[in-house]
C-alpha cells in the first residue's frame, strides 16, 4: 500500500466514523463546530506553566469519545503528525528555562519541562477536539454548517467539490505510483527525469476533467448555487449544547479543579 | 510547515484568522467580479490534484532522500493569485479536518504562511514581473528560462517568508523558550533547502505544462516561433547541481555553528518535520530516530547536577496538589470510560 | 424531437469533424449512434447540448439550439457522461440527484419526491445516502443515470453507458435503458448493447452519415460495418448469412 492509498483509507475511515449514530452525531454541525472552536481557544489560553489547570480539560474529549462511541485509538494514528511538530518546538524549553519550579520527591522539575508537557498536552487535546468534530460530522453537513455560519458560498462550494475530487485524484496518483514502481523497481521515489511529466500528465488530464465536470454542472442547470442535503433545523438541544459546554469550559478554566481535588488529599 | 494549534496563543490565532479571512474576502470579491463560472471546477480539480501531488516522493539526485511539493507557487501560476489562494485554503482545510495536519485554530496562520505568500507575494512580486522581463530575449527558450527563474525564486522566497512567519507567530504566542534570533537562525536555512527542492519540482511541472499547453499558465503569451530547444532534463540537472552545491554549503555552515548540540537537535527534528509536510510517517513516527535522540538528550540534561535549585514552598505545594489532582482527574476520566462501556454494552441486546 | 439540418463542425479549418449532417429523431425513438474512433459521435452530442457551436441548424422539439435557448434545450435533454466520476460531483448520491431539480427551481419537497420515485424505479434505494467515492463502478453508472432521470428529461443522451462494466452490471444497465420510455440517443462501441436497446442505428464515418436505418439491418451487415472499421456484434458472429 502506498502513501496515497493510505490517505484514501484514512479519508474513508473518517467517513465511516461520521456515518455512525449517537447523541453527538445527531447534534447540529454548526453547534459542534462552534463548541469545538471554543474548546480549543480555552485550551490554548492556559498559561505555559499551568499544567495542573490544563489536565482537567481532558474530561470533555473523554466524555465525547464515550457518548459518541468512537474509540480513542482511532485518533492516535493522527497524533503522528501533531506530536513531533509540537515536540520539535517544545523540546527546547527544558534547555532554556532551567529555573526549578518544583521538587517531586527530591527530583527537581524545571519550568521548561513543565511548559514542554503543557505544550504537548495542548497539542493532544486540540487534536482530539477537532478529530471528534470530524468523526461525528460528515463533510456535507459540515458544509451546510459553514454556510449557516456565513462562510462565503464560493469557499464552501469549493471545499465540497475539492473533497469529492481529492478521492478521485489520490486514487489516480496511487495507480500511477504503483505503475511507476512496477517499471522502476528499487527506486524509492520519482526519478528526476520524470519530475515534471509525472504530475504534469495528470494535471493536463485534470484540466479536461474539469471541463467535462463544468459541462455536467451546466447541463443540470447550474447557476452558481449549490444546495446542501443537510437542511436540518437548529433545534433547542443544539442551542443549549453550545452555552452549556462553553460554561463547562469556562468553569474548567477558572475553577482549579485539579488543585481542589488534590488539596482534599494532600494536607 | 503546518503549524499545530498548540503552538499558537488564542490572540495570535485570531489575528491570523482575521488577516487570512480578509485576503480571502478580497479574493472572492475579485473572482466574483471576473465572473468566470467555469473556473470553479478547474479550481476544485486542481486543488485536489495538488493535494494528492503533495504525497509524491521525489528522489533528490545524489542524496538518497526525497523531497515534496507544497504547491502554492504552482497553484498561482496555473490559476492566478486569487483562485490559487482559495484553492490552497481548501487544501489546508481538508488536511486539517481529515488528516489532523495543522490545527483548526492554526488554520488562519497556516493559510497565511503557506497560501498568502505562495500565491500573492509569489505571483505579484515574482511570477508576473519575471514573466514580463525582457532580459532573457524572446522565443521559447527565453520563456523557459523565465519559468525556471520565477519558480525557483518564487518558492525559495515564499518559503523563507513562511518560515519567518512561523517563527514570529510561535514567539509571539510565547510558547517556546528558544530566543527569537536562534529560532530564526534555525528555521531559515532549513527552509532554504526545502524551498529549493520545491522550486525544482515546481519548475519541472510548469515546464512540462508549458511544453504541452502553454495557455494554461498565467501571464504567458503563447509564442509560435520555435527556437533552440533545451531539454527539460538538462535544465533540471543543472538546477539540481546548483541546489546540491548550495545545500552542501549550508550543511557546512551548520556544522561550524558554535551551538552544535542545539543545531544537531533541531536539525534532526526539522528534517523529520520537513518530511512530515508530505505525510511521510515512515521516516517520522513517534519512535523516529530524531525523537529518540532528542528524548535521550533531554533525559540526560534534566539530571545534570549544576542546575540551580529554587526554593519556593508555596509554588511547590500548590503544584504538588495540582499533580495529585490531575491524577484524580485521570481517574474520573477512566470512570467515565468504564461507565460509557457499561451503558453501551447494556444497550446492545 | 431532435433534428439536425446541414450541420458542419470543425475544430481547425480544413479539418472538418462533421460535414453537412442531417437527420431526424422522432419522439420515443431509441437511436444508436455508432462509428469508429474519431467518426464524430461525441461531437454530435456536444453540438446537440450546446457545448460546442457549429454551422447549420439543430432543433430540439422545434427550439433551435442557440446560446440564448440553452436553458430551455438543456432542460429537455439529459446527458449521461461516459465517466461517472465527472458527472457525480456532490459528496452523496442523494445530493447529486437533487442538484438538477433544485437548480430548476423545484421546491425541496417536489425534488425529494422525484428522487425517491427515480430510486424506486431503478431499484437503487440502498444507494441514496452512499458516498459517491465509495460506490462501485456499476453502482456509479446507475446512480449517474438516476441523477439525469430526476430532471425528467424528454430525451436521454448516453455516451458509452456500458463501458468498463462487468457483464452483470452491463446487463443491469441495458435492462434499465430498455425500460426508459424517453427518446434515446446512445453512442457506443458496444454494438451488442446497441442491438439490445435501439431500434434504429445511425452509422457515422469521417463526419458523414454512412448508413441510417433499422438496427436489425445495419448491425447485421458485416460488409458495411467492416468497411467502416467495425465488426459484427458478438452475438451475431458465426451466423451464416
Amino acid at each position: 500500500m502506498n502513501k496515497m492509498q493510505r490517505a484514501i483509507r484514512e479519508l474513508s475511515e473518517m467517513d465511516e466514523l461520521a456515518a455512525g449514530s449517537s447523541l453527538i452525531h445527531a447534534l447540529h454541525p454548526a453547534a459542534k463546530l462552534v463548541t469545538t472552536v471554543v474548546y480549543i481557544l480555552v485550551t490554548l489560553s492556559f498559561d505555559k506553566y499551568d499544567l495542573g489547570g490544563l489536565v482537567p480539560m481532558l474530561l470533555w474529549p473523554v466524555l465525547l469519545f464515550q457518548v459518541s462511541g468512537i474509540e480513542v485509538k482511532a485518533c492516535f494514528y493522527k497524533l503522528r503528525i501533531v506530536l513531533p511538530l509540537v515536540m520539535a518546538v517544545g523540546l527546547f524549553n527544558p534547555f532554556f528555562d532551567k529555573a526549578i519550579l518544583l521538587q517531586l520527591g527530591g527530583l527537581p522539575v524545571s519550568g521548561g519541562v513543565i511548559s514542554m508537557l503543557t505544550l504537548m498536552l495542548k497539542g493532544v487535546f486540540c487534536l482530539m477536539a477537532s478529530f471528534l468534530l470530524m468523526a461525528t460530522t460528515s463533510i456535507d453537513s459540515l458544509c451546510a454548517a459553514l454556510r449557516k455560519l456565513h462562510v462565503p458560498k464560493l469557499i464552501v462550494t469549493l471545499l465540497l467539490l475539492t473533497y469529492r475530487y481529492v478521492g478521485v485524484m489520490t486514487e489516480e496518483l496511487a495507480v500511477m505510483t504503483d505503475a511507476y514502481h512496477l517499471r522502476a523497481p528499487g527506486q524509492k521515489g520519482i526519478h528526476i527525469s520524470a519530475w515534471g511529466s509525472f504530475l504534469g500528465q495528470l494535471l493536463l488530464r485534470s484540466m479536461d476533467r474539469a471541463q467535462e465536470l463544468y459541462s455536467s454542472m451546466m447541463l443540470r442547470g447550474y447557476c452558481q448555487e449549490f444546495y446542501y442535503a443537510d437542511y436540518r433545523a437548529f433545534r433547542l438541544g443544539d442551542a443549549l449544547y453550545v452555552p452549556a459546554s462553553s460554561t463547562a469550559f469556562f468553569l474548567l478554566r477558572t475553577v482549579r479543579i485539579a488543585e481542589l481535588l488534590g488539596s482534599t488529599i494532600v494536607r | 510547515m503546518h503549524m499545530a494549534d498548540a503552538l499558537l496563543a488564542p490572540a495570535v490565532a485570531a489575528t491570523m484568522y482575521a488577516a487570512s479571512g480578509t485576503v480571502a474576502g478580497i479574493s472572492i470579491h475579485k473572482l466574483k467580479k471576473d465572473d468566470e463560472p467555469q473556473k470553479l471546477p478547474v479550481m476544485a480539480v486542481t486543488a485536489a490534484l495538488v493535494f494528492a501531488g503533495q504525497m509524491i516522493n521525489y528522489t533528490i539526485p545524489g542524496t538518497g532522500s526525497s523531497g515534496h511539493m507544497c504547491g502554492g507557487m504552482l497553484l498561482s501560476a496555473l490559476l492566478g493569485p486569487q483562485a490559487g489562494f482559495l484553492s490552497m485554503i481548501v487544501i489546508l482545510a481538508i488536511q486539517c479536518l481529515f488528516f489532523a495536519d495543522g490545527g483548526l485554530m492554526a488554520l488562519g496562520a497556516n493559510i497565511w504562511n503557506m497560501a498568502f505568500y505562495g500565491c500573492f507575494v509569489g505571483y505579484y512580486l515574482i511570477w508576473r514581473p519575471i514573466m514580463q522581463i525582457q532580459w532573457f530575449g524572446e522565443g521559447k527558450s527565453a520563456q523557459r528560462t523565465r519559468i525556471v527563474a520565477a519558480s525557483i525564486i518564487g518558492c525559495v522566497v515564499t518559503l523563507q517568508l513562511g518560515a519567518f512567519s512561523v517563527v514570529l507567530e510561535t514567539s509571539l504566542s510565547g510558547i517556546t523558550e528558544l530566543p527569537f534570533g536562534a529560532f530564526v537562525a534555525l528555521m531559515q536555512p532549513i527552509h532554504l533547502a526545502i524551498g529549493l527542492v520545491e522550486g525544482l519540482i515546481t519548475t519541472a511541472v510548469l515546464l512540462f505544462v508549458y511544453e504541452s499547453r502553454p495557455e494554461l499558465l498565467q501571464c504567458i503569451p503563447v509564442v509560435g516561433g520555435e527556437s533552440s530547444k533545451r531539454s527539460l532534463k538538462a535544465v533540471i540537472a543543472i538546477l539540481a547541481v546548483v541546489a546540491l552545491v548550495v545545500g552542501g554549503g549550508l550543511s557546512l555552515l551548520a556544522s561550524s555553528n558554535p551551538d552544535g548540540l542545539e543545531w544537531a537537535l533541531f536539525g534532526n527534528a526539522e528534517k523529520g518535520y520537513a518530511e512530515n509536510m508530505g505525510l511521510d510517517e515512515e521516516s517520522f513516527g513517534l519512535s523516529s530516530k530524531a525523537a529518540d535522540t532528542a528524548g535521550a538528550i533531554q533525559e540526560k540534561t534534566s539530571f545534570l547536577p549544576d542546575y540551580a535549585f529554587a526554593d519556593n514552598d508555596t509554588a511547590v505545594g500548590t503544584t504538588v496538589s495540582g499533580i495529585v489532582g490531575s491524577a484524580m482527574v485521570a481517574g474520573v476520566a477512566i470512570l467515565i470510560c468504564l461507565l460509557g462501556g457499561f451503558f453501551r454494552k447494556k444497550k446492545i441486546p | 424531437m431532435i433534428e439536425f439540418q446541414h450541420v458542419s463542425f470543425a475544430y481547425e479549418k480544413d479539418r472538418p469533424v462533421l460535414q453537412d449532417l442531417s437527420f431526424r429523431i422522432e419522439k420515443g425513438e431509441a437511436v444508436g449512434l455508432i462509428g469508429a474512433n474519431g467518426a464524430g459521435k461525441s461531437t454530435v452530442m456536444k453540438l446537440l447540448l450546446g457545448l460546442a457551436e457549429g454551422e447549420g441548424r439543430i432543433l430540439v422539439e422545434g427550439t433551435e439550439v442557440r446560446r440564448d435557448s440553452l436553458p430551455v434545450v438543456r432542460r429537455k435533454l439529459g446527458f449521461v457522461l461516459q465517466n461517472s466520476d465527472n458527472q457525480m460531483f456532490m459528496p452523496t448520491v442523494y445530493e447529486d440527484m437533487l442538484f438538477g431539480p433544485l437548480n430548476y427551481k423545484l421546491s425541496r419537497e417536489e425534488a425529494d419526491a422525484r428522487v425517491d420515485a427515480v430510486l424506486e424505479k431503478l431499484h437503487l434505494e440502498d444507494l441514496k445516502h452512499r458516498y459517491n467515492h465509495k460506490i462501485s463502478g456499476g453502482e456509479k453508472r446507475m446512480a449517474a443515470i438516476a441523477t439525469v432521470l430526476t430532471m425528467e428529461p424528454e430525451a436521454i443522451l448516453m455516451d458509452e453507458p456500458t463501458s468498463a462494466l462487468d457483464p452483470y452490471n452491463r446487463r443491469i444497465v441495458i435492462n434499465t435503458i430498455r425500460e426508459l420510455e424517453q427518446t434515446k440517443l446512445i453512442t457506443s462501441h458496444d454494438l451488442d448493447m446497441i442491438l439490445d436497446t435501439c431500434d434504429r442505428v445511425i452509422l457515422l464515418s469521417e463526419g458523414c452519415i454512412a448508413a441510417d436505418g433499422p438496427a436489425r439491418e445495419i448491425l447485421y451487415d458485416r460488409m458495411l460495418l467492416e468497411r467502416n472499421r467495425m465488426e459484427l456484434p458478438l452475438s451475431l458472429m458465426g451466423r451464416s448469412d
